[in-house]
């Protein structure tokens, strides 16, 4: 196809040369071509079927309305390749055909709609019942459009950048470009968003006169010449914008070109002031068949020539409601398109001079007329029209129909973030009517045409955002409101909502192949509001997400419904504005997590890494997942473990301890400096939330332990619970400044006493003895006197920097009584056979301090504490029913039952927490939550295990701890 | 199929002054227990009120997963009645829900993970609901999409799977419960809001509506997350309920990708695919209580980054459409269920947070014989409210949940 290749106002390089596969076959396109236009320009006309019909589908916007043009590029699914510009090489491919999208064997559908009324499928397919799941395969089959294989895994750089602007304005045409220009004018940063790859909106690609005579394109490139130059505005184009949310957060990604270093990125813009100036698109006319190859929109018909310079046809026929239609006919006209007439929906109202225009070039123009039908199937031969009445009928031979009905405002991004619009009658359009705080639209979406008040809404707009950022620009606002005031305002649009027809083919909404005549049906069903009608007839839930019926439908439901009363209510629209990646939205998609400062240490020895909440632990040293090894190393020798994770915090300050004794359920005033207090805090229903260690520093001085879990709570914890308070206390997270290796094993002493300057004998710093002392001379460290795995143990905390230090010295002082590391794993297996419970795993939402035996923490002197949980427990105390924790042991001692069996007679009545094999014990032991009248030792509990098959376990319950119950060990 | 269209449930009707029983909430639970009222009860004489349309709550906003392995013996038979009832609902009100029993693998991440999910395991075997563990090679044989290897945030471990599980199409459900009652009589009145409810010596007497005052012995509040507010501002009782907006989001549609329903607790996220085609996904509810709906920027980022890692080919697919909804929740992640306490003739039914979908059927049945009997059904006796001034919990979260600091 020959191009137009001399226009000033191309947006292609016809000298660059880009080819694409396409059936097989290689065709050539040029540089700027989007992937269809390409196409287009080989004789493409049919480029999809439709969803239901498989009605021959071809391209009648270029701006991803609809799924006309979606395709297969490079294996990505539903590429909307009317605005997806042409990479060299790409491979396209049909969707939802069988055979070929010009020759598909399911075209035979198109003839079966009177089987698919509204809503077919909610009242067939049911009966007999054993219909329907054979059915759904092949209703499974036949939706869809793109197919992804599972496997498939998308090329290119993803990211996300977060800059920051005073000022952002959507849309980069001559409003949006008049915005940024005002409001760049105090210097303030300005950021201008623009879908499509170049600024100039629809200034960009029209010849008709601006006001001083010059064509609006040569205007266009004057504003954008004026917005690059200007250094504090930013403009991103090819950045379609998905969404604005509250105080003005605006998404938007944007697609790479082969200079950038992303293929796309996604963008988060916070901004004090947002001008929309996103404009319009076309309101599709509604005839029969107005969706035929063939049928296109007027600006598409007319960018194609003059952005792409391709001719839409050789011979067309115009239905039009609006004077870019009579404009377009004339411009496309003297650029070689024979035309059999203009019919204008309107019967008055025309600018005179494109009157006058079609006169002079003998164009046959018929007021008052609209198209009703086109003749043909993958290209159109015929197009009827009629009188609106639908009283005089005329036909008209044609290979394209250029056919809209007027145009409706782009408001997506005013509805999304909770703005309002009415309808307004003098335009027929959604207008906006009230924008959030911050908010300014401006442009042809307020209604405006004449291309001097595009301009001067933008300027006012722009202004108004720059006020929001703080500055005083009363007196500019004030003179572009003037400006505004004295140019033309909103034009009267055409109202007629469809051709008089009936509507079987008339397609409200392509990508569902919903008619009006189901809409009608839905109505009659009772589905008589919009909402409840999209969401029945699925009109609008289709890729184009709205574009084509968004206007049209509630039109049609208020016509329908004469409701005369009721303004048409337009159906919500939701982000992303644009359908987008999930890979743009995932952006760079970092893996976040915490390391403990002995990470590398450990990893080196053979560490086996989990994620354990934010962080990555070592949980095992070998394959051995029972950890053997590593168990019996602590209990006979010496192990070492990372507990960094510990949440580690200092409160300190004058009311510190009131703090502390409304949080724990302790009295912490008891404890003395030089000592560990273990304690745990409750929430208000005594259940159980925390526990860990307490020392005291000094006077209203402490270091605290939270578990791992907790550590990101605990600050809000203390601050929330001493809210009415109006304590002078500080809560300092020092969870990621320190670091902490534990000793554990009957060694312990032997290791620590080699790298220490103090006396760490047993009458020095006895069990849950506190010490603060120096390892190798230089390493500070506070050590603390602990038995969570049952054995001499010792907890030294150290500044997260000196831990690898800390950690070699430790580990080369252990070398000769065989210490070794051991993980997460093994520690819950040494705890366990001491029933030291960890919460979460012996505790659950429901368990309170008194079910875990941690009873015996709680003082219930301290009543002025105000302690949280306190009056919960006191009310729960004799309750019976409750799931208690016991020991038990297995009757079989070779086999513990797995995690989270269930424990039963006719009911359940608990579950397993923890139970393994014990090496140390050579038996089969845990703990389990039993209701409490199974919790006496010697009952007998029936254990139910997953896959069980009926065999159940037994064992009874015995006293805790089931290693060392005296506690020498670890007292040793 | 052919045929003249006449409306669903029934033609628009004048607003009575008196019914045997009143229902405030046109969403599921509501139209459930009205068309159960009707059908097993004999108490046509009922109303149904809506402030907006049938289904435009949690009705028309939840992705229509059901299943039935819940953590609680309380919970599961309850659901895995409402489970049973899909194909025989479809029938009995001629109209097809669509189930797609497709089940439902619920990924863990650890070897925790797999502990706490064999407690709901062995409680369905229990109660003779299938659900098993199956090791991460087992499930990406059956969802070949699927990412096991180890270099995720969140390498999976195994899954929980429950064939008994899947989606049901959430409007169909809505419709046809409408059309089923209606059919037997029950009045569905849509823009009409209630404004009071009236109650004398402790008895419920009436409500009032925007358009007009209604006599009734008994009122049923079950308007989904709005039920808390309603029933504090008209009769003044306090609700342990935080209502969050949880948000969910559809991608275009493609060719089946998708066979079963795959649920991510570590990630925040799950992923089905819709007979339409759709991958239909969405996580946790918002992490601050609001009444608003509003999606955000954050949630559906999120949702992608965590798509992108376990289901990586969806990186290739694009998102079309995000919704929110509102989740009423209560602190043990169990509804509240309760009648004629502390006022005769006042029955609630709320609280269920992002469960409402899967027991409504069942529920609709118990609330109704509740309501027509006055007695509180054996199943629902655990769902009472005084539960929580007990300190009795329900145990059907394992972890502690805290939507405000104050719950």
């Amino acid at each position: 196809m020959n191009r137009l290749n001399n226009l000033p106002t191309l947006r292609i390089n016809p000298s660059e040369k880009l080819t694409l596969k396409y059936k097989g076959r290689t065709f050539q396109g040029v540089s700027g071509d989007t992937v269809a236009t390409a196409l287009f320009a080989n004789g493409v006309r049919v480029f999809a079927r439709s969803l239901k019909y498989h009605r021959p589908r071809g391209l009648y916007s270029l701006d991803g309305e609809c799924s006309n043009t979606c395709m297969e590029v490079d294996g990505l699914p539903n590429v909307r390749t009317e605005n997806t510009l042409l990479k060299d090489g790409v491979t396209v491919k049909e969707q939802n055909v069988v055979g070929s999208a010009d020759r598909d064997m399911m075209g035979f559908m198109d003839k079966l709609d009177w089987m698919m009324p509204a809503g077919f499928y909610y009242k067939t397919l049911h009966k007999p019942a054993w219909v329907w799941p054979l059915a759904m395969k092949q209703v499974r089959k036949t939706a869809g459009l793109g197919a992804i294989s599972p496997d498939f895994r998308i090329k290119g750089r993803y990211d996300e950048i977060y800059p920051k602007a005073d000022v952002c304005v959507i849309g980069g045409g001559a409003a949006g470009m008049s915005a940024a220009l005002a409001a760049a004018e105090s210097g303030r940063r300005v950021i201008l968003l623009e879908a499509r790859p170049w600024l100039g909106g629809c200034f960009d690609y029209r010849s008709a006169p601006y006001e001083d005579g010059r064509p609006l394109y040569e205007r266009a490139r004057e504003l954008a010449t004026q917005v690059r130059e200007t250094p504090n505005i930013r403009v991103f184009t090819q950045a379609p914008v998905i969404g604005v949310y509250n105080n003005n957060l605006i998404t938007a990604f944007q697609t790479g070109g082969p200079e950038d270093s992303f293929t796309e990125r996604y963008i988060q813009i916070r901004a004090a002031g947002l001008v929309v100036a996103a404009g319009c698109i076309e309101r599709p006319l509604l005839f029969d068949n107005n969706e035929r190859p063939g049928v296109m929109q007027v600006g598409c018909a007319h960018r194609l020539a003059r952005t792409y310079g391709l001719l839409p046809g050789t011979q067309a026929v115009f239905s039009v409601g609006h004077d870019l239609g009579l404009e377009a006919a004339i411009d496309l006209f003297d650029l070689g398109l024979k035309i059999s007439c203009v019919a204008d929906i309107r019967e008055d109202g025309q600018n005179p001079e494109l009157l006058l225009g079609l006169k002079e070039r003998k164009i046959a123009f018929l007021r008052g007329w609209v198209a009703t039908d086109v003749e043909g199937g993958k290209s159109i031969k015929k197009a009827h029209l009629s009188t609106v009445d639908g009283t005089i009928s005329k036909s008209f031979e044609c290979d394209v129909l250029i056919a809209s009905a007027g145009l409706t405002p782009v408001t997506g991004p005013v509805t999304v973030a909770q703005g309002k619009t009415a309808y307004d009658h003098h335009t027929g359009y959604f207008l906006v009517t009230e924008t959030p705080k911050g908010m300014h639209v401006a442009g042809r979406m307020t209604g405006l045409n004449h291309c001097r008040s595009i301009e001067a809404s933008g300027r006012l707009a722009g202004l108004q955002a720059v006020a929001d950022c703080g500055l005083d620009r009363a007196a500019d606002i004030d003179a572009a409101e003037k400006t505004l005031a004295m140019l033309p305002g909103p034009e009267r649009g055409a109202k007629l909502v469809t051709a008089p027809v009936k509507g079987r083919k008339t397609f409200i909404c392509f990508d569902e192949d919903t008619t009006i005549k189901n809409i009608k049906q839905a109505i009659e069903m009772g589905f008589d509001v919009p909402e409840l009608i999209k969401r029945f007839t699925s009109a609008g839930t289709g890729p184009g997400q709205g574009g084509i019926p968004g206007h049209n439908l509630p039109l049609y439901v208020a016509k329908y419904e004469a409701l005369d009363t009721k303004p048409p209510k337009p159906t919500t629209v939701r982000a992303p504005l644009t359908p987008t990646l999930i890979a743009a939205y995932a952006g760079a998609n970092h893996d976040m997590h915490k390391r403990t400062p002995a990470h590398h240490i450990q990893k080196a020895a053979g560490g086996v890494f989990r994620r354990i909440g934010v962080w990555r632990r070592a949980r095992y040293f070998s394959q051995d997942f029972t950890c053997r090894e590593e168990i019996l190393n602590v209990r006979n020798n010496v192990g070492m473990l990372d507990a960094s994770t510990l949440g580690k915090f200092r409160v300190h300050g004058p009311d510190a301890l009131k703090a502390l004794q409304r949080v724990y359920v302790s009295d912490i005033a008891k404890l003395k400096e030089g000592r560990v207090k273990y304690s745990a805090m409750c929430n208000d229903d005594g259940c159980v939330i925390d526990d860990g260690v307490i020392v005291k520093q000094g006077e209203n001085d402490y270091y605290l332990t939270t578990s791992t879990a907790r550590a990101g709570a605990t600050a809000e914890w203390f601050r929330y619970h001493t809210r009415y308070e109006g304590w002078n206390f500080a809560v300092v997270n020092l969870t990621d400044a320190m670091g902490v290796v534990n000793i554990s094993g009957p060694n312990a002493r032997k290791v620590l006493e080699k790298v220490v300057d103090a006396d760490i004998s047993n009458e020095a710093f006895p069990f849950s003895g506190y010490r603060e002392f120096t390892v190798a001379g230089a390493v500070p460290v506070r050590a603390m006197r602990l038995g969570f795995v049952g054995e001499l143990s010792y907890e030294l905390h150290v500044g997260a920097s000196y831990m690898p230090t800390l950690w070699k010295i430790i580990e080369e002082a252990g070398k000769e009584f065989g210490i070794q590391p051991f993980g997460v794993e093994a520690q819950n297996v040494l705890r366990m056979e001491k029933c030291h419970i960890i919460l979460g795993q012996e505790s659950e939402q429901r368990t309170n301090l008194l079910d875990v035996g941690l009873g015996f923490l709680w003082d219930r002197k301290k009543t002025d504490a105000k302690t949280v949980g306190a009056a919960a427990l006191k009310q729960t105390e004799g309750d019976t029913g409750r799931l208690t924790l016991v020991g038990f042991q297995m009757e079989d001692s070779a086999r513990a039952p797995r995690d989270g069996s269930i424990i039963v007679d006719n009911r359940v009545r608990g579950y397993v927490c923890t139970a393994r094999r014990s090496f140390s014990l050579n038996e089969a032991v845990g703990m389990a939550l039993v209701d409490s009248q199974l919790s006496d030792i010697g009952t007998r509990l029936e254990i139910f295990e997953d896959e069980c098959n009926g065999q159940r376990l037994y064992c009874k319950v015995v006293p805790k701890p089931f290693y060392d119950p005296e506690g020498k060990r670890m007292k040793m | 199929m052919i045929g003249k269209n006449t409306p669903l449930w029934g033609k628009k009707t004048r607003l009575k002054s008196s019914y045997d029983a009143v229902i405030i909430g046109g969403g599921l639970h509501g139209l459930a227990t009205a068309y159960y009222l009707a059908k097993e009860h004999g108490m046509t004489d009922v109303a149904v009120i809506e402030k907006r349309y049938i289904g435009f709550g949690g009705a028309g906003r939840n992705t229509a997963i059901v299943r039935a392995n819940q953590r609680t013996q309380q919970n599961v038979p309850l659901y895995k009645e409402a489970l049973d009832l899909w194909p025989v609902l479809t029938k009995e009100l001629n109209f097809n829900l669509m189930f797609n029993n497709c089940g439902n693998l619920n990924l863990m991440h650890s070897e925790a993970a797999m502990n706490a999910a064999r407690m709901n395991v062995a409680t369905a075997q229990f109660h003779g609901v299938e659900s098993h563990l199956l090791d991460a090679k087992q499930i990406k044989e059956m969802v070949p999409a699927l990412n096991i290897s180890e270099d995720i945030t969140y390498p999976i471990h195994g899954a929980m799977y429950h064939p008994p599980g899947g989606i049901v199409r959430h409007d169909a459900v809505v419709w046809g419960l409408a059309k089923g009652a209606a059919k037997l009589g029950v009045e569905i009145h849509q823009q009409t809001e209630a404004t009071a409810i009236n109650t004398e010596g402790g008895k419920i007497t009436g409500i009032e509506t925007s358009r007009g005052k209604i006599h009734t012995p008994r009122v049923l509040v079950s308007a989904g997350g709005y039920s808390a507010g309603i029933i504090y501002h008209m009769l003044g009782i306090k609700l342990p309920i935080s209502v969050l907006t949880i948000q969910a989001m559809v991608t275009q549609p493609l060719k089946p990708i998708l066979d079963h329903v795959v649920s991510s607790g570590a990630y925040h996220a799950y992923a089905n695919q819709t007979l339409k085609g759709e991958i239909a996904t969405g996580a946790h509810m918002d992490p601050w209580p609001n009444y608003t709906t509003l999606t955000t920027a954050y949630y559906i980022k999120h949702q992608a980054q965590a798509l992108s890692e376990f289901l990586p080919c969806l990186r290739g697919v694009k998102f079309m459409r995000i919704w929110g909804g509102l989740a009423d929740m209560t602190p043990d992640m169990a509804p509240i269920m309760d009648g004629n306490d502390p006022i005769d003739g006042f029955y609630m039914d709320c609280g269920w947070g992002y469960f409402g979908f899967k027991s409504c059927s069942a529920v609709g049945k118990h609330m109704a014989a509740y309501m027509a009997g006055g007695n509180c059904p054996d199943i629902l006796k655990p769902f009472n409210l005084r539960r929580y001034e007990n300190h009795r919990l329900m145990g059907e979260t394992a972890a502690l949940v805290n939507y405000t600091p104050d719950n």
